[in-house]
């Protein structure tokens, strides 16, 4: 099977002398849902927009559904920059736009000339959006300001965005980190479900240990820009996690942990 | 119990205190250079007064005949006011999207262009009116061309902050879905900085009444020229009255664009 994504001794330097990756190689799959964990700073912001070249890498090759990324420009660049959805952490809306439209921008990389501009998406395209913000439980919101929502609801809507873009592969940004827990089990359910219901490919970056060996198929752990873990998340042992985050497994906070229970309690 | 516990440390203390006679000794040198003396002024007090009660009060209406000129003049000068910020607003639009490093599609011209609008804005309105008027002759199309030049290089500086605080998550988004610069600034920028852009134009607004009015002075038009053509012909109480007509102008202005600031930022 041909991979989505190639990773080929990727490397990034920043001007101000911080080697974020080094030499980074990995495949995606069709139908994976990847999980990318490992300290702040360990490179994984730079690792997920390498992928749609929203940072330019110094070393390597990216290549995105058999074209290399970093060659790519101006329309080429667009038409590959549709084919990954994005997710962020801060949700990063248009807060004064309405609910629709932020789910519309998602058809933005499809559009040419005052169309685009003026954001005149087509009757399917509206009602596709419409359908999707159903799917998502927000049809009742499709009117309102994306600033009036709460931060779950803010953050379905930036999975309906990249939805609507009709990608090969989604990247999540830390999509769970600002939100609380129950919001954020709906949103980890809703890009597993999503995600395997349209066959698209999944790379999640993640704090949360326990949802990183709940949720994905395999993990990648980055530890100082080099990957030192890749494999299933059964193979997650405490070995794995001392080389990611440099401390054994006791030094970290662990959801849903048995241990981690004892302790609150003997704090209390 | 001898010593005292002071309430802040002993350096800031002295830092305090330094920065307090560093104040004294640079008021007595300034005043020495400048000739400013308290006494001269109280010396001199009553001519400065009788100029006062005498030539200045009771304000006068002009003439009759003359008060249509005069409001009229009032109306040149709002006009001129509103429409070099307009101007200078659009203007300033187009050119603080390239002003941004985090906006504009060529990062690397980002500082050439704030580095160009920062030396037009640090010449004052009033100097530009100078050499305007020496090159071009003088009129409200001149006074026009001086207040656009300061309130368009304000405005790109404001622009640019506001887009840079408001927008760089929005822009980041737009740019992974794939759209085009044209695509993000009516998408993105223009929806999530309008408000700030609107505030700053208000406020450039503010300004540009008084500017207007001290431009007009000098050869602009408007009810500038009409004072200063009954300053220099001694009629100091018609002068008066256009002063607190001014005035008047100035502060329904100023009441009326902080509303409208307070209700768009809301």
């Amino acid at each position: 099977m041909k991979p989505i994504l190639k990773f080929e001794q990727v490397s990034k330097n920043y001007p101000n002398g911080v080697h974020a990756l080094k030499g980074v190689s990995f495949e995606v799959q069709e139908g994976e849902f990847i999980s990318i964990i490992g300290p702040s700073g360990s490179g994984k912001s730079t690792l997920l927009r390498a992928i749609n070249r929203l940072i330019p890498i110094s070393g390597g090759t990216v290549w995105l559904d058999g074209q290399p990324v970093s060659a790519q420009r101006g329309r080429k660049l667009r038409e590959l920059r549709c084919k990954a959805g994005m997710i962020f952490q801060n949700y990063n809306l248009v807060y004064s736009l309405s609910v629709l439209q932020n789910v519309l921008h998602g058809r933005l990389g499809y559009m040419w000339g005052v169309k685009g501009v003026f954001g005149m998406y087509s009757e399917e395209d509206k009602q596709e959006a419409l359908d999707l913000l159903e799917e998502l439980g927000l049809s009742q919101f499709a009117y309102n300001r994306a600033s009036d929502l709460s931060g779950g609801q803010k953050q379905r809507v930036g999975i309906a965005r990249a939805i609507m873009q009709k990608p090969r592969l989604l990247l999540c940004d830390e999509p769970i980190a600002s939100l609380d827990p129950s919001s954020a089990k709906t949103i980890m359910d809703l890009l597993h479900s999503m995600t395997q219901k349209r066959n698209i490919a999944c790379i999640v970056n993640l704090h949360q240990l326990d949802v990183a060996v709940r949720y994905s198929t395999r993990i990648i752990g980055l530890s100082k820009g080099e990957i030192v873990f890749d494999g299933a998340p059964e193979d997650l042992d405490d070995s794995a996690i001392e080389r990611i985050y440099g401390t054994s497994r006791e030094n970290l906070m662990m959801g849903g942990n048995a241990d981690d229970k004892e302790d609150t309690a003997h704090c209390a | 119990m001898t010593k005292k516990i002071p309430l802040i440390a002993h350096d800031l203390k002295k830092l305090y205190t330094g920065f307090l006679i560093a104040a004294v000794v640079l008021f007595a040198v300034t005043s020495i250079l400048t000739e400013f003396n308290i006494f001269t002024l109280i010396s001199n007090g009553d001519a400065f007064w009788s100029f006062l009660t005498e030539d200045f009060l009771l304000p006068a209406l002009p003439k009759a005949s003359r008060i249509p000129g005069v409001l009229s003049s009032v109306v040149v000068t709002l006009a001129l006011a509103m429409s070099a910020t307009t101007v200078a607003a659009i203007l300033a639009f187009f050119v603080s999207l390239f002003g941004s490093e985090k906006v504009s599609p060529f990062p690397r011209f980002a500082k050439v262009v704030r580095g160009f609008a920062t030396f037009l804005r640090n010449i004052p309105a009033l100097v530009w009116a100078f050499i305007l008027f020496s090159s071009l002759g003088i009129g409200t199309g001149v006074g026009f061309v001086a207040l656009c030049i300061t309130s368009f290089a304000f405005m790109v500086r404001a622009f640019v902050e506001t887009m840079e605080d408001v927008s760089q998550d929005c822009v980041e988004s737009l740019q992974a879905v794939g759209a085009t610069f044209p695509q993000r600034v009516a998408q993105a920028i223009l929806p999530s900085c309008l408000s700030g852009f609107l505030s700053w134009f208000l406020y450039c607004v503010e300004v540009n009444i008084r500017a207007s009015t001290i431009v007009g002075m000098v050869g602009g038009g408007g009810v500038g020229l009409t004072l200063f053509s009954y300053i220099k012909s001694f009629q100091y109480d018609v002068a008066l009255s256009i002063i607190l007509l001014v005035a008047v102008m100035v502060i329904v202005v100023d009441q009326i664009t902080a509303r409208l600031r307070k209700e768009i930022l809301k």
